[in-house]
């Protein structure tokens, strides 16, 4: 299903992979609200796993909540997010201590918190757009 | 329906996702969702499923380990966010590797792969030419034209091949489910045997190079119809 025959489009904020979105979802724009709300549900529960992991100075824990974290956002439409992830999980497993990567783990997190506004934000315009029924 | 489902995932909106494309399909039906491999592995020692849709890292135990755990061999897709992991998926005979997050065309591109390989909806092991089985500790390839015959021993069951006995958890009833049917025909409630295998039959039991193996009375017609008597 092309985004041309949708009946009514949303428009996403330019930072969500639109297409990407509809290659999953297609117009259903409920279920996108859904999958925000559940995005939104249990962010915070990991990306405190992350945080406390790199407290503890803890490589393999750190990478791990990295790899969990990293699908979130793909189904989110952050294409870009879940690369970073990507990058910063290898990273991981390159390193030998988590002090190697602390600009890179001070880069993840803030962009890991302004997806999370985002997301929040997207998910409040849906739900608008969800009740209007034209 | 044709086909039950586990899913085992921790990432909630995968497993929703993963939820809502078995149902679009019409094709699968999902009986449970577990988020580690410990529940996941209780419940599935104890239903039998067709395919199993799991997480490869997961807390705890990893997707793997539960396969290592797992009396019997649904078809496995693996749903990971990490291609590292398809040389494994190749030992362990996965059926599909999904990559997260992937596209409902996609989802069902793997479950024709059941299809293909099986043949109409039959996606048990039936058509394969071996089997792997848990036993001490390591999966064991057995080839049908191997085993002599599968004995019940309450919660285990034994495999006796011409030079080897192979004990595992499992159970008559769900084997016959998921041994090859061409090469296996159930005998009694507590045997399963080689169609192939029999030397000869005389009243209410068989033999198997001198082993008797009782043959009920509500499977005989079965097994006699199944022989090329002249």
């Amino acid at each position: 299903m092309e985004p041309n025959s949708f009946s009514k489009k949303f428009i996403f904020n330019e930072k969500i992979d639109s297409d990407y979105l509809y290659g999953l979802y297609a117009d259903d724009y409920v279920y996108i609200e859904e999958v925000f709300a559940t995005t939104l549900q249990h962010f915070d529960a990991d990306f405190e796993r992350l945080k406390a992991a790199w407290e503890e100075g803890n490589l393999h824990d750190l990478k791990k909540a990295a790899h969990k974290l990293k699908p979130t956002f793909g189904f989110a439409g952050l294409t870009a997010v879940q690369e970073q992830l990507k990058q910063f999980e290898d990273l991981c497993q390159n390193s030998t201590s988590t002090a190697q990567l602390k600009s890179d783990y001070t880069r993840i997190v803030t962009t890991l918190a302004e997806s999370k506004d985002l997301i929040a934000s997207e998910y409040q315009k849906l739900k608008v757009f969800n009740a209007n029924p034209l | 329906m044709s086909w039950s489902c586990v899913i085992v995932e921790d990432l909630q909106v995968a497993a929703d996702y993963l939820a809502k494309c078995c149902e679009k399909s019409g094709q699968v039906e999902v009986k449970a969702h577990f988020t580690n491999v410990a529940e996941a592995l209780e419940y599935l020692n104890k239903h039998s499923v067709d395919i199993l849709f799991l997480d490869v890292e997961m807390p705890g135990a990893s997707g793997f380990e539960l396969l290592d755990q797992l009396a019997y061999f649904p078809k496995v897709f693996l749903t990971t966010s990490k291609s590292e992991y398809a040389y494994d998926a190749f030992e362990y005979n996965v059926t599909d590797f999904l990559k997260k997050p992937f596209t409902f065309q996609r989802f069902q591109e793997a479950l024709n792969k059941l299809t293909q390989s099986g043949g109409d909806n039959n996606i048990s092991s039936t058509a394969a030419d071996h089997i792997f089985i848990k036993s001490d500790g390591k999966l064991v390839r057995l080839n049908n034209d191997d085993i002599l015959f599968i004995e019940s021993m309450g919660d285990y069951v034994k495999f006796v091949t011409p030079d080897k006995k192979y004990i595992t958890h499992n159970t008559i009833k769900n084997l016959e489910e998921k041994v090859n049917r061409q090469y296996f025909i159930k005998v009694h409630r507590s045997y399963i045997i080689n169609i192939t295998k029999i030397d000869d039959i005389r009243e209410n039991d068989l033999y198997i190079k001198g082993h008797e193996i009782p043959v009920s009375k509500a499977h005989k017609q079965d097994v006699l119809k199944r022989l090329n008597i002249l």
